[in-house]
């Protein structure tokens, strides 16, 4: 029973890990930047949907549009006005660049919202329910569902619509999509936008389950690489494969080795991928 | 050696000399920032030697700076050695550490390689904060030395050193080879350059001075535990001093570390967070405007708008 | 006497065999032209053989000893130095420290302190007519300069046997003519050559004898006339109107 249990938890984690994860390989297969500043998007999430919980009573999911929203104006602006100036630079200028900005944004929310522990705590936080042994807390069973329920429309999104197939076309070949009259800067801002937005969602479920700090994005941006690396670099079926295979690893790990390593667990892991698969479990052959 | 080259490094020499005799001069205050500044700027000589000569950007040094810490602080309090052995010794075993994740972390490229130094940063907080004999989460405290003018001749000591190995990097056949690595692999690797071995053994120096800088910080700041001597911050600072003075060049890093760190401490008076957000909007308009550095803006003759402006149309979408 | 022996050198892309046993010799002093169509395993041969890429079958001796697995560096160092297709030019060192760098590692370790490398990288320098640009910035050189710097580098590394990879392309008639010359000279100086080519005028004058990849097989070497006239080389690569006009 335990060991369902484990499983159980670390498939809901899973999710949510993976969706945290799309967002950065999609921004990193579009337009080559690694963003380091993905969890402090993540973090931004989290703030915005605890924000309008704790000002204006919105219920966290139901505000989930609105989260979403801001986030990829906001992505969609930095994009636009800073990144685009410096997506031609050598990788180590771009990965630099956006540790400034992950620095600038952490910095400004311990300036703005302190360094207190918030938790976006809805009437119905504490409440499980059980099915046969297991216990599901409901917050964590509506996490996952909206995860996958993002991660769908996400994928409709990328491979049914034009936006989708104009970032898609971007991606592999710029110098053709801008001569076939693709506004450039502009898909390439509607991708970090987008990449925004997914990590803004992921964080505002991430803040009904733990606490809200400035500095959550550091751990987060780590694991969301990993997740990234893990599935396969540019497949976003590969972030949520990896994403399941980190939550799996972490809840086990947990459970039967002790609380304190997960995070040891998931940058070795990491590494080890790194040096014998760069590709990962789905990927499409990146790496040396 | 040449007449220019003997002028400069006797030009080092007084500048190392005339530092030497500060403390006669100038505040107790004012010795402690140079004591971080040194300390500092060998950071970002050190990390020079992998990233700026040889191309490879870490984004770990910080691992080394703690390992050294943590082994001098180790060696001091739970072993007992004394200052004089525990400090080579964490210079050593960063060394040692370096080389040895170096040798299958350097045949990464690009991305993966920044990301791996990375991870291997936070791993090592991970695993100190978890180990009992370096003192966990508690943190370790070192005996108490008297004297901070050791501190001071310590870290001055060290930068000369480090800054003299840069030096002789530009000068030697070495250099030559991790400047080739860096500028084509492949093209060095066939005209004979012995490329996995050159990497590491840039990795392993840049991984000795950090370490080096670490064991005289914890010794210096009597205190340590895991988030203060492996915070990723460091890193960053260290990387942006090197690249505002200018990567690749012997005394850019330094420069960088000097001004950066002045800057810095001027802030930090007003508010401590505004130090951090002062080094993330640095980085920013660095990357922007002068990505070549310090060296490169005043070889292209000094402050103009033309410069900052042709860089920042340079890498744009 | 042959210097280089390869034996049934394959190398595997999956299933894509973009060299397939192929086998020959390279006498000492001698200029072998190495030609085929677009994607017949030149290129990929001449990396299997500097040890760029692993081999999946076959070996490579080298005065008799076995240069399989080596690493680059290590072929690099017995004496095999090669130019790349795509040139790979230092961008941020001038075009004298580009030339030391081979001066530097070349053969048997080359030089070890950096004034004498200097000294023989401006010899080379002279002898490939690049002495006059010789501490301009690397990036700032044009196609035929940069050819001849790639070709520099290699030289410098005072090789036994040199590879060239289309030193021609993009050359017009008197810099190719220019290029004949300057090999021949190198070969004057002792250095073994294979040279890739795709201009075959140049490859006819050149070469002493001529090697032809299709599909990375081999499918014949000899003396040059007999090889541009061979009818199977003729509609592999060179075309019925080449022939006709060779006979004209």
């Amino acid at each position: 029973m335990l060991l369902l249990q484990v499983l159980v938890n670390g498939i809901l984690l899973g999710g949510l890990y993976g969706i945290m994860a799309i967002g950065m390989s999609l921004i990193w297969g579009v337009m080559n930047i690694v963003n380091i500043a993905h969890g402090p998007l993540i973090m931004l999430g989290a703030y915005v949907t605890f924000w309008t919980f704790t000002l204006w009573g919105w219920d966290p999911f139901l505000s989930l549009p609105v989260t979403i929203l801001s986030l990829f104006v906001y992505g969609y602006l930095l994009q636009r006005f800073i990144l685009n100036l410096i997506v031609r630079a050598q990788l180590f200028l771009t990965l630099l660049i956006t540790f400034g900005v992950e620095v600038v944004m952490v910095n400004l929310a311990r300036i703005f919202w302190s360094s207190d522990l918030r938790q976006v705590t809805p009437s119905y936080a504490a409440a499980n329910f059980a099915v046969g042994g297991l216990t599901i807390p409901y917050v964590r069973l509506w996490v996952f569902v909206t995860t996958v329920v993002v991660s769908v429309i996400f994928l409709l999104l990328m491979e049914r619509t034009r936006l989708g197939r104009a970032i898609r076309a971007t991606a592999e070949e710029l110098r053709a999509a801008r001569l076939t009259g693709i506004p450039v800067g502009h898909i390439y801002a509607v991708t970090y936008g987008l990449g925004a937005a997914l990590a803004g969602a992921a964080g505002a479920m991430w803040g009904m389950l733990f606490p809200i700090t400035p500095i959550m994005g550091g751990a987060l941006t780590l694991k969301s690489f990993v997740v990234a690396v893990l599935g396969g670099l540019g497949t976003m079926m590969g972030a949520i494969v990896g994403g399941l295979v980190l939550g799996l690893a972490e809840s086990f790990s947990s459970t039967y080795i002790g609380p304190t390593y997960p995070n040891a667990i998931s940058f070795g892991l990491l590494v080890l991928i790194l040096i014998f698969r760069p590709t990962g479990v789905l990927g499409r052959g990146e790496g040396r | 050696m040449s007449i220019k080259r003997w002028a400069r490094l006797l030009g080092g020499l007084a500048v190392v000399l005339f530092l030497g005799a500060a403390p006669g001069i100038v505040s107790a205050f004012m010795v402690q920032f140079l004591i971080n500044l040194f300390m500092m700027a060998i950071l970002a000589e050190s990390w020079n030697i992998i990233g700026g000569f040889t191309g490879y950007a870490s984004f770990g040094n910080v691992a080394f700076f703690g390992i050294g810490a943590y082994t001098t602080g180790v060696l001091l309090t739970r072993v007992g050695f004394p200052f004089a052995l525990a400090l080579p010794a964490g210079g050593a075993v960063a060394m040692l550490f370096a080389a040895a994740v170096g040798f299958p972390i350097l045949r990464l490229k690009g991305h993966y390689f920044a990301i791996a130094t990375l991870g291997t940063a936070e791993m090592m907080r991970e695993v100190v904060y978890n180990l009992e004999f370096t003192g966990a989460g508690t943190g370790l405290v070192m005996p108490i030395l008297r004297t901070p003018l050791t501190f001071f001749y310590l870290m001055l000591a060290i930068l000369a050193a480090v800054t003299l190995v840069n030096w002789w990097l530009s000068q030697s056949r070495f250099g030559y080879g991790l400047v080739a690595i860096r500028e084509d692999e492949d093209a060095a690797a066939v005209m004979g350059i012995n490329t996995p071995l050159y990497k590491t053994v840039a990795f392993a120096l840049s991984g000795a001075f950090a370490g080096l800088a670490g064991g005289v910080y914890a010794y210096w700041i009597t205190f340590i535990d895991p988030d203060a001597v492996f915070k990723v911050i460091i890193t960053v600072q260290l990387i942006i001093m090197a690249v505002f003075g200018g990567t690749g060049t012997v005394l850019g890093p330094l420069l960088g570390a000097l001004v950066l760190s002045a800057v810095s401490e001027l802030l930090a008076t007003q508010l401590a967070t505004l130090a951090e957000l002062f080094y993330g909007l640095i980085i920013i308009l660095v990357v922007l405007f002068m990505p070549k550095g310090l060296s490169d803006l005043i070889r292209q003759g000094g402050l103009s708008l033309r410069y900052f402006a042709r860089n920042l149309r340079e890498y744009r979408i | 006497m042959a210097i280089l022996q390869a034996r049934r050198v394959t190398k595997l892309f999956g299933g894509l065999a973009a060299v397939s046993l192929v086998s020959f010799d390279l006498r000492e002093g001698e200029i072998l032209g190495l030609i085929g169509p677009n994607g017949s395993g030149k290129t990929t041969l001449v990396n299997v053989i500097t040890g760029t890429l692993p081999y999946s079958d076959g070996d490579v001796l080298f005065r008799g000893g076995s240069i399989r697995g080596l690493p680059p560096y290590e072929i690099g160092r017995l004496g095999l130095s090669r130019t790349f297709q795509i040139v790979k030019p230092f961008r941020n060192l001038t075009v004298l420290q580009n030339v030391m760098v081979g001066a530097l590692f070349g053969a048997r370790g080359g030089a070890r302190e950096l004034g004498s490398a200097r000294r023989q990288a401006g010899e080379v320098l002279e002898f490939v007519g690049l002495a006059h640009r010789a501490h301009a910035p690397a990036e700032g050189l044009n196609v035929p300069e940069r050819k001849r710097m790639e070709l520099a580098r290699a030289l410098a590394m005072r090789p036994t046997i040199l590879f060239l990879d289309e030193v021609m392309a993009g050359l017009n008639r008197a810099e190719i003519d220019e290029a004949v010359e300057l090999i021949k000279r190198i070969r004057d100086r002792g250095i073994t050559l294979v040279v890739i080519e795709h201009v075959m005028k140049a490859i006819r004058n050149v070469s002493d004898r001529i090697m032809v990849l299709f599909h990375g097989e081999k499918l014949t070497e000899g003396l040059p006339e007999e090889v541009l006239n061979n009818p199977q080389v003729v509609s592999a690569y060179l075309g019925r109107r080449y022939a006709e006009q060779a006979h004209a």
